[in-house]
């Protein structure tokens, strides 16, 4: 009986194999949502829904279910997760800590949202990745002069900001219009961590602090060293949101008016569901996604990949780089790629050229250095995974017949010995049948 | 489960309720129009299923939305064919009964005679909640779509005793004899089963029975839940439930239940009107939900307390708490019914309105507000006595017909928030450097908000900085700092520092009797800024919940003298790497190759070339010089043969090392020297030894 | 003492002249032969002190080219050279055994000049096909 149940789970798994993650088809496919109840699931429907709509199949789960867990006898059961559970002390089942590090060390992504009040938990979860929630957990955001004009809200919590990252890969390609509405909690990044990005953050004039109760000391966070959003693209190329609202996601906040404080311009609806689509959809890899494919080089002339090169050959260099649009891979264009040719420090470093149609190429001379050599692509660029390819080439030196055949300077020294022998000729002629008297 | 999901939801609502201890509930409003629209949209023309149809077209009904999709036909077949067919189940002939009652599809009587034969059968001999529940039901849909049908019940009495049979002590329902689990939601099922059992009866039912069921609602009350801001719902303890139920559907159904057994019974259900009031606040709490079946619960129910007979809520809600002093707001109060439709005649009073968190007494007492018909609202112009700050309004509602309070649910008296914002206006700025043994003013100068000039200072770190100005309401009376700050909700007057490198420091500016005044002292300082020289940005940040000006300005800058960082000071915190400048292109590195070496000039080389002709050139001539002569040549022919070929075979050699320089390698050569060095040692050999013969027959001669 | 040195010198050279054109034909072939060696050799070096020894190799070749073929005649010259007694006391000991085998005398004292230009021929090749390989 428990061999048939193995049996029929291991079969069962075979299907979820073939729709997940693979580095064919890197989009994410099955996600876990964690929730602090299932309330959420109608306050946040619309978000959702957007997801489903993308081909995602969510599983809601609560935060504190005792039969959670990532993976089964090795194999992690989803692609992606979501914790919209920002008061829960501890995950239930097998999940901890520990477990949701592992899940984004292995390359998986991962939406963290926090709110007013988050569990130690959120905050080392968040910690982890570089962002730090603000020591008072009673503190929100709170702006008085870019607040969101609102009939109803008074006390400036409501915060309606425009300071998104520039990049056209995190938030798409269209500009979004309405400022995003904003209610949660603040968090500043690590200025040592280099790979964590803020995708939205406060006017210089925001602070957190508690709404309620008056504080003599100076607010710990302030100013634009609050970030609202942030991003964390990890070295494994697993993205990491942490947003410090979770209302940032919900129904009410994406079909809201907006009018920012001291304008008079009012938008029919917030920015946020644009933003937190687009978002999302860079989130899981539907967007600036690269794969580079093909490495390839000769000598000029030839089609074959030679073994060895000689110093002060001239050679081609092409790589083709795709990027994934959520469904294909889409020919990449860009004009910042290079190649470096290195050995222990670049020898050679040219930019590509390309093609338009994901064709990378360069050519150039093989320095007249001789040793093992690498054709190294190190491509980072903000919002697009870093590529990191290399390939291994040695060049030689000149062989003995590749050099100069007859030299320009030693004529003299042709000369003198063939005369030496012509003159041995003659003389060997003469000194036989000459008489001497 | 349930137990669980019941925390997660009370802890969600409870984020709220204790953000504002007293929320401002809502009627229905447009915004739920559009989600409606947005929510309920047919895949291919039309619902996966009669229930979701049922769903998607009363909320269309109750929200009185005409523009909605077209699916009456394809519905209508669904409905027909559901109808018509014979293993139908109870269940769908109630889905399919009810999209007919709102689509009117054209069902024949025959059918439906057919229907109400099979219905009562299974009435008379079901077992199940459910069963019941659907089967009379559909009777009851059935005796409002057809006029012949004949849908009354002969046992009613019967039934309702079946149906009664499986109520608990404690007001809750069984769903069948087998299941021993109570569920509130049963009860609601259970309600409107027995309702439409008492409608469908044809001899009265007997008062007593109807005693009993009221006292199962009162104990069913007992259970009630509620929030803080005066919301009562139900929810479910079992926690393993027979389907996974929320606090909403468990309320939606029992409101259901309620409020069908109040219309057949002619009202006779009394129930406190503040629970009822509760009720429809609940529903109302939850705003728009995402979810279908959500939005249809809520809906439905609140279209069922919108017409009850028990009592009717009346909702007294504000369209703006936040009123603002400059723009000369007015305050505005509707009441409404919970659907949005207006109330009967009534006057809004406002009880009191004092400052929230304060000892004082009321701002204003007891005023009534004047009722404006065009826009259905009740306004009071706010006195001039009243200042910024934020204040709790406590409201009454009073019906001009007294009777009608039996009718509508009031509330009593509600406390809302309210937000007074207006402009402060800040005077007297100046921002001065002080010597600071004798306190002295080094410089002072005036500061001006309005305008955009900037201040430009120096200092030392044996000085000081001191900033003081004053803080005025809109009803410009002189308030003394401390009492401002207690009028303003969270008074937040900061200034910074920024270093050149982005390093920045916060001070929070204090008051000192009559004024708002920080006065830094450099010297104490220093090590707080990390020993940095240079200059810095003077910002001031003043801001305020009620504040409609908070600003954040940049006064001035200020060269700061430190002294030098003893060696142990420690580091400024590092700065953010700016990320558009963290990645980027990196410059291009072209290999220089080492220069051949300097070569000398062609002509040089050709030049020697022609001179190391020269001296073979002299031999010439030399031996022509000397007179050499070929008299040793051997005249016979064998020898002479062998002479040319001895003399050939060397030029052969010769040639043939001239070949190995050009184009062989040195294994041909030497194969071909072999043969050539064999062939020469033989002629050699014999020349040389004619030869030698030869001189050696002159010499003896 | 400047006079009596020069007029000495006049002296040497005029006998040194006249003792000379005495030698034969022969030898004084060898001795062109010799002097065009050597010069080319000159020339060679005289032009490696103007541009350096670049191809040191064919520098190397060239110079020794000239000069082994050089070293090579003068060796002939030894062997030819009928007023050689030293050589030829030498090679007595060699005949006086060749003779006490029976082989006329006469006969082996003339054999070393084609013996020797011989050696010199084999040698010269051998020198050429070092020179020709190292030449590059």
């Amino acid at each position: 009986m428990q061999r048939l149940l193995v049996f029929l789970t291991a079969i069962s798994l075979i299907p979820l194999l073939c729709n997940s993650f693979s580095p064919e088809n890197p989009t994410d496919r099955r996600l876990l949502v964690l929730l602090d109840d299932f309330s959420l699931k109608s306050t946040h429907s619309i978000f959702f829904q957007s997801l489903k709509s993308r081909g995602f199949d969510l599983d809601f789960k609560l935060a504190d279910d005792p039969k959670l867990s990532l993976q089964r006898y090795g194999q992690y059961l989803y692609d992606g997760l979501i914790l919209f559970s920002p008061t829960t002390e501890s995950f239930g089942g097998s999940l901890n800590l520990g477990a949701v590090l592992d899940f984004v060390d292995s390359g998986h992504d991962l939406i963290l949202a926090a709110d007013a009040s988050p569990s130690d938990l959120i905050r080392n979860v968040a910690t982890e990745f570089g962002v730090d929630f603000d020591e008072d957990s009673s503190a929100v955001v709170i702006d008085h002069t870019n607040y969101a004009v609102s009939e109803t809200e008074g006390d400036h919590t409501l915060i309606a900001s425009d300071n998104f990252i520039q990049s056209d890969v995190i938030l798409g390609k269209t500009k979004i219009e309405a400022p995003v509405l904003f209610k949660g909690v603040a968090h500043s990044l690590n200025a040592a961590n280099s790979l964590v990005l803020n995708v939205l953050s406060a006017s210089p004039s925001a602070y957190s602090s508690n709404p309620i109760f008056k504080s003599s000391r100076p607010p710990s966070l302030t100013g634009s060293a609050i970030s609202l959003v942030s991003v964390v693209q990890a070295r494994n190329n697993a993205r990491i949101l942490i947003s410090g609202s979770l209302d940032l996601f919900s129904n009410r906040l994406f079909s809201s008016v907006v009018q920012k404080a001291g304008s008079s311009h009012k938008y029919k609806k917030s920015g946020n569901k644009q933003y937190v689509t687009e978002l999302s959809k860079w989130v899981f890899h539907e967007r600036g996604h690269l794969k580079a494919v093909n490495i390839r080089h000769h000598k000029i002339g030839e089609t074959d990949e030679p073994a060895v090169y000689r110093i002060k050959d001239d050679l081609d260099f092409s790589v083709e780089i795709y990027e994934w649009s959520g469904k294909s891979w889409e020919p990449y264009v860009a004009n910042d790629i290079q190649v470096q040719f290195y050995m222990m420090s670049p020898y050679v470093l040219k930019t590509l050229i390309t093609d338009q149609k994901g064709l990378y190429y360069t050519s150039f001379k093989v320095p007249d250095i001789y040793g093992v050599f690498q054709f190294k692509v190190e491509y980072q660029k903000l919002g697009y995974t870093t590529l990191s390819l290399s390939k291994q080439i040695p060049v030689r030196p000149f062989k003995h017949n590749e050099y100069e055949r007859f030299i320009t300077t030693a004529f003299p020294y042709y000369g003198a010995s063939f005369t030496t022998m012509a003159g041995f000729f003659i003389f060997s002629f003469i000194f036989l049948y000459n008489k001497s008297q | 489960m349930a137990a669980r999901n019941l925390s997660g939801f009370l802890v969600l609502v409870l984020v709220i309720a204790i953000c504002e201890a007293a929320f401002v509930f809502h009627p229905i409003t447009d915004a739920h129009r559009s989600a409606a629209l947005d929510l309920f949209t047919p895949l291919d023309g039309s619902f996966s299923s009669l229930e979701e149809a049922y769903e998607a077209l009363r909320s269309f009904e109750i929200l009185g939305i005409d523009k909605k999709p077209d699916i009456r036909s394809t519905t209508c077949h669904s409905v027909l064919e559901t109808l018509g067919s014979s293993s139908s189940s109870p269940k769908d002939l109630y889905h399919a009964l009810r999209v007919n009652g709102i689509l009117k599809c054209e069902v024949k009587e025959e059918l439906f005679e057919g229907i109400v034969l099979s219905l009562k059968a299974i009435v008379s001999s079901a077992s199940s909640l459910l069963e019941f529940y659907y089967s009379i039901g559909s009777l009851a849909l059935i005796k409002d779509q057809s006029s012949n049908a004949n849908v009354l019940l002969s046992d009613a009495a019967g039934v309702f005793r079946s149906i009664k049979a499986l109520s608990q002590s404690d007001g809750r329902w069984r769903y069948g004899s087998n299941n021993p689990e109570s569920s509130t939601s049963a009860a609601g099922l259970a309600f409107k089963a027995l309702a439409g059992v008492i409608a469908l009866a044809s001899s009265e039912i007997d008062q007593a029975m109807l005693g009993t069921l009221k006292n199962d609602i009162s104990k069913l009350f007992d259970s009630v839940e509620k929030y803080d801001d005066g919301a009562f719902y139900f929810d479910e303890k079992v926690v393993e439930a027979h389907e996974h139920q929320g606090p909403l559907s468990t309320t939606a159904s029992v409101v259901r239940g309620i409020t069908a057994l109040a219309d057949v019974t002619s009202g006779n259900i009394k129930l406190p009107g503040d629970k009822i009031l509760g009720l429809a606040k609940f529903f109302l709490g939850i705003g728009v939900p995402g979810d279908t079946k959500d939005f249809f619960n809520q809906i439905d129910s609140l279209a069922s307390l919108e017409n009850n007979r028990v009592s009717v809520p009346l909702i007294l809600s504000l369209p703006a708490t936040v009123l603002s002093l400059s723009k000369k707001d007015q305050l505005k109060v509707k009441v409404n019914t919970v659907l949005g439709s207006n109330s009967p005649p009534l006057t809004v009073k406002l009880v009191r309105a004092s400052r929230s968190g304060s000892k004082d007494g009321s701002i204003i007492e007891s005023q009534d507000l004047k009722f404006d018909k065009e826009s259905d609202s009740h306004f009071l112009d706010l006195p001039k006595t009243v200042d910024v700050g934020k204040f709790v309004f406590v409201f009454e509602v009073v019906l001009h017909d007294s009777e009608l309070e039996k009718v509508y649910a009031t509330g009593g008296q509600t406390q809302v928030p309210v937000f007074i914002t207006g402009f402060i206006k800040v005077e007297n700025a100046e921002i001065a450097v002080l010597d600071s043994d004798l306190g002295s003013v080094e410089s002072l100068k005036k500061l001006d908000f309005a305008g955009e000039s900037i201040v430009l200072l120096s200092a030392n770190h044996l000085q000081k900085l001191r900033l003081s100005f004053q803080l005025t309401t809109p009803l410009g009376l002189a308030f003394k700092p401390h009492q401002l700050v207690e009028k303003l909700v969270r008074l937040q007057v900061f200034l910074k520092l920024r270093h050149e490198t982005k390093v920045d420091h916060i001070f929070v500016v204090g008051n000192s009797g009559k004024k708002f005044e920080i006065l830094l002292d450099f010297l104490g300082l220093v090590e707080k800024f990390y020993y940095l020289s240079g200059s810095y940005d003077i910002e001031l940040t003043v801001g305020d919940t009620v504040m409609e000006n908070s600003f954040l300005k940049a006064i001035g800058k200020i060269e700061l003298d430190l002294p030098e960082a003893p060696e142990k000071a420690p580091r400024p915190p590092l700065q953010p790497v700016d990320p558009y400048s963290r990645y980027g292109p990196k410059a291009e590195i072209s290999h220089i190759f080492r220069a051949p070496e300097k070569r000398p000039p062609k002509e040089l080389s050709l030049a020697f070339l022609g001179l190391t002709f020269v001296p073979l050139v002299g031999f010439l001539i030399g031996l022509l010089c000397l007179g050499v002569n070929f008299k040793n040549f051997p005249s016979s022919a064998v020898p002479a043969t062998f002479a040319i070929l001895f003399h050939l075979g060397i030029a052969a050699v010769l040639l043939l090392y001239v070949l190995f320089w050009l184009k062989l390698d040195l294994f041909t050569t030497l194969k071909v020297l072999g043969f050539l060095g064999a062939f020469l040692l033989f002629v050699g050999h014999r020349i040389l030894s004619h030869l030698a013969s030869s001189s050696a027959k002159l010499k003896s001669a | 003492m400047a006079r009596s040195t020069g007029k000495d010198a006049q002296a040497l050279f005029h006998s040194l002249r006249s003792a000379y054109a005495a030698t034969p034909t022969n030898l004084k072939i060898i001795d062109l032969y010799v002097v065009f060696a050597v010069s080319t050799a000159f020339i060679q070096v005289a032009y490696m002190a103007f541009v350096g020894s670049f191809p040191f190799n064919s520098f190397l070749s060239g110079v020794l080219s000239c000069i082994g073929t050089a070293v090579l005649a003068v060796c002939l010259r030894i062997q030819v050279n009928k007023e050689n007694k030293e050589f030829k006391l030498k090679l007595e000991s060699i005949y006086r055994h060749k003779v006490l085998s029976g082989i006329s005398a006469d006969a082996e004292r003339d054999l070393p000049a084609e013996r020797a230009f011989a050696d010199f021929v084999l040698c010269n090749l051998v020198l050429h096909l070092v020179i020709i390989n190292f030449l590059g």
